[in-house]
């Protein structure tokens, strides 16, 4: 296998790609998907989507570099407010805020950060080797994903984050159900009953997770410290930190494995049609933390905190290939543009174009040599925005106003969306005064939607027949896992606190 | 932070806001300033890329920046109303899409109708198709709807969510079949990608979507139409056969257009007619619509007006027997 993977290595068109026609529009896209990523309210999905008719101008593979990496830029990117201002800048960030912020409280931040980034490089890599060895087996096993796979994958990541909270869980619990009533909201995909809109046209998509999100941990943030009574003239983080690469590096080598983990995981879940980054990212949090050895401590700024979540989200990024060069079936909103761009070039992504080879070559090569360039690339953004960081408290607390209405408002353009971004908080503050953890009301929001669709659309599939949902070969697995995370791991727990007692 | 770089910080968020904003008001004959074109569908679907092309394009001609303005939500309610709430001075254009003719009948609050809009042209059409595996044992559309009759709610097809454009489609197709639309039963999916993935993988047994959305799996000879519901055979597919061929007389086509605000100045309308038709009939245009595999149908203002007319009345009907109408 290693030799056969070297070979496929060395036989990547490199001469093609590798050129300055290519580079340049490559790093520039780079560089804009930082600022992009980085700002709240743009998505991903947006910076590709600005960018694509500009690609229409350059030959394909300069294209195909310039789309390719600003995706993956963006995905990082996101990860930069996340950590320094707690506001997600893409929503395949949500989950770095947890130990990502934390950290950066306790004047860590940069650390976080190039963590961060080392692990998306390492994710975003791994994702892109599996993409170029089992591309094919792993779509044709994704094709067994139907309507209650999805639903016990839903379920079981749900079940996690009232898991993985802190603190008591029953509150993750009530945090939880709180996101999935939030899920609700909107018209009702299967009957076209709108629920819970009270007559506003605004609220028939549902309550946007963009908004939500900035609110619930940006705006909240900003009503925590204003309330506070610590002085505000005083900078955020105190001291500079030293020695940073050199220890993120050891940091990583000790938690290699959870890197792997995480990105095979990413990889698998970007596969899937049905879910994506955001979803890989929160997946990843709740696997570690039920795999670690001091499950209490993420969420306080722990290291795998941020290894888990930003290795998978990079690696969903590369696993969402998957299904669009194999089947020619977008597996997200990004690789819907991506595949629309390459008709123009006239690639026809597909099975056609999986065998035929070079182009795909080119493919697999430019995504490669993005995760290597997403090194310099993240490093200018991470100190592009360090001066957050040395600014006093007060005006980065403005900071945070500024992209929390910016970002509302960007998403669809809606003024609607500024005032539900301050109703959540209002409503995050208070949930944190009340020491209700806010990461499982986000997951309830993108989870509960994604299982109230699924199990609805597998009842009407199956004419209301649940047997199916235990009986279909990957729903028996994941229940399976559903019982070890749920009882046998708070067991094992149980019986070895038991014995260190005695 | 030095000053050099506080500045190159700066620049790149001028540049990206530059991407996304509008402009501000200046004096002088139309077009004096930046002009929107307001899209009501997400970033990234086959809406957007259409609407992007035609900003680029109206923006050589009119000589004045034109940007895209993604205003979704409601199932196409909230772009297509603010497209018609807008200040009828010219600078606000909408993408109309199929939806405008069925929304108002499925109990969307304030939703609008294509009478609320002066109408630029038609820019595109594309038919339904009905897509099965490639190695479904029905061979044509006859034998496809003999199984459904045969056996009523055994067979299960997707394509969007209830009630999307798709749906109606289907339904209506079933209707001039003389088939009651619960004989087939429509799984609700958010799309034409994640259903075709579901018919691939063998969780339903048919889909209902565009010709385009499917395109590189016909091409890769995955999956196989069985009929495409269209006045005449495609040209880039001419082996599939239209519904009237089969003998059931339907036409299901989702079409987009560009239209403005109702009280819009005939001399803008007529300028804009002017520039848009020209790019409608230009070569750059034919070019990208098939490299999209977008099927390109132009109706002049009067054609698509009356068009979208018809459009009303045919949906209407099919909405009312499929049990989608609600008062909003």
């Amino acid at each position: 296998m290693i030799p056969g993977v070297f070979k496929q290595f060395l036989s990547l068109p490199w001469q093609e790609v590798l050129t300055w026609p290519v580079l340049v529009p490559w790093l520039l896209g780079m560089v804009f998907g930082v600022f992009v990523g980085a700002t709240p309210g743009l998505t991903a999905t947006m910076a590709v989507a600005l960018i694509v008719p500009i690609s229409f101008y350059l030959e394909p593979n300069a294209g195909l570099a310039l789309i390719i990496g600003v995706s993956f830029t963006a995905i990082f990117a996101g990860d930069i407010p996340a950590t320094y201002l707690r506001i997600p800048g893409t929503p395949a960030s949500a989950a770095a805020t947890l130990d990502g912020n934390e950290l950066a409280k306790q004047g860590r931040g940069r650390l976080a950060l190039v963590i961060d980034l080392l692990c998306s490089c390492l994710g975003g890599l791994i994702g892109v080797v599996v993409l170029m060895l089992i591309a094919r087996p792993l779509a044709q096993f994704a094709l067994f994903f139907s309507d209650f796979e999805y639903f016990w994958l839903g379920v079981l990541g749900l079940s996690l984050s009232a898991l993985v909270s802190r603190g008591s869980t029953l509150r993750g619990l009530i945090a939880a159900a709180l996101g999935i009533l939030i899920s609700t909201v909107g018209t009702d995909v299967m009957g076209g009953v709108p629920r819970y809109t009270f007559g506003s046209f605004e609220l028939l998509d549902g309550l946007n997770f963009i908004p939500v999100m900035i609110g619930l941990f940006g705006f909240a943030e900003v009503l925590r410290n204003v309330s506070s009574s610590q002085p505000m003239a005083t900078s955020t983080i105190p001291s500079q930190e030293t020695g940073v690469a050199k220890a993120s590096v050891q940091e990583i080598w000790k938690y290699k494995w959870l890197v792997l983990r995480s990105a095979l995981l990413g990889t698998g879940i970007g596969a899937l049609p049905g879910a994506g980054a955001d979803i890989a990212a929160w997946g990843a949090y709740g696997f570690a933390k039920v795999t670690s050895r001091n499950p209490e401590q993420l969420g306080t700024g722990a290291i795998e905190g941020v290894v888990a979540p930003t290795s998978a989200n990079n690696a969903a990024v590369a696993g969402a290939w998957i299904p669009a060069l194999v089947f020619g079936i977008p597996g997200d909103a990004v690789t819907a543009i991506v595949l629309g761009a390459m008709m123009m070039y006239n690639i026809t992504p597909g099975p056609q174009l999986f065998e035929s080879g070079t182009q795909v070559q080119a493919i697999f090569l430019i995504a490669l040599v993005t995760q290597v360039l997403l090194l310099p690339a993240g490093l200018l953004g991470i100190k592009a925005f360090g001066w957050i960081l040395r600014l006093p408290r007060r005006l980065v607390l403005t900071a945070v106003m500024v992209f929390s209405v910016v970002g509302a408002f960007a998403i669809r353009n809606s003024l609607f969306d500024i005032y539900v971004m301050f109703a959540f908080g209002l409503i995050g503050f208070f949930l944190e005064a009340k020491k209700v953890p806010l990461a499982p009301v986000i997951l309830g929001l993108i989870l509960g939607d994604l299982i109230e669709k699924k199990l609805r659309a597998g009842l009407i599939s199956s004419g209301g027949d649940l047997t199916p949902m235990f009986t279909r070969p990957i729903c028996a697995a994941l229940v399976g896992l559903l019982v070890i995370a749920l009882v046998l791991v708070p067991a094992v727990r149980w019986l070895r606190m038991r014995m260190r007692a005695e | 932070m030095s000053q050099q770089k506080s500045m190159l910080f700066a620049l790149g968020w001028l540049v990206i806001f530059s991407l996304t904003g509008a402009g501000c008001g200046q004096q002088g004959p139309y077009p004096n300033r930046s002009i929107t074109l307001i899209c009501p569908w997400a970033v990234g679907g086959g809406t957007d890329r259409v609407s992007r092309f035609w900003a680029d394009a109206l923006q050589k001609e009119l000589g004045k920046p034109v940007t895209v303005v993604n205003r979704t939500g409601g199932s196409g309610a909230v772009g297509h109303s603010a497209g018609v709430r807008a200040r009828p001075d010219g600078y606000t254009l909408t993408t109309i899409t199929f939806e405008l003719c069925t929304m108002h009948r499925m109990g969307i609050p304030a939703a609008p109708t294509y009478d609320d809009y002066q109408c630029l042209l038609q820019i595109n059409a594309d038919p339904a198709a009905i897509l099965v595996q490639n190695d479904a044992p029905w061979a044509t559309l006859e034998e496809f709807l003999a199984a459904i009759r045969a056996e009523p709610g055994k067979l299960k097809m997707s394509g969007t969510a209830t009630g999307g454009a798709w749906d109606l489609a289907r339904a209506g197709l079933l209707q001039a079949a003389e088939i009651p639309t619960d004989a087939v039963i429509w799984v609700p999916t958010e799309g034409a990608a994640p259903s075709l993935h579901e018919l691939l993988g063998g969780h339903i047994d048919a889909v209902c979507c565009s010709i385009p959305e499917a395109a590189q799996n016909l091409e890769g000879k995955t999956l196989r139409a069985l009929v495409v519901m269209s006045e005449e055979r495609l040209a880039d597919f001419p082996d599939v056969p239209t519904a009237r061929e089969a003998g059931v007389d339907w036409v299901a086509v989702g079409w987009r257009g560009l239209a403005l605000p109702k009280e819009t100045p005939a001399e803008i309308v007529q300028l804009l007619e002017e520039k848009c038709q020209s790019i409608a009939h230009s070569s750059a245009y034919r070019d990208f619509m098939q490299k999209q595999r977008f099927g390109l149908k132009i109706r002049d203002s009067s054609e698509f007006t009356d068009f979208l007319k018809a459009q009303d009345a045919q949906w209407h009907s099919v909405v009312e027997s499929a049990g989608y109408a609600r008062a909003p």
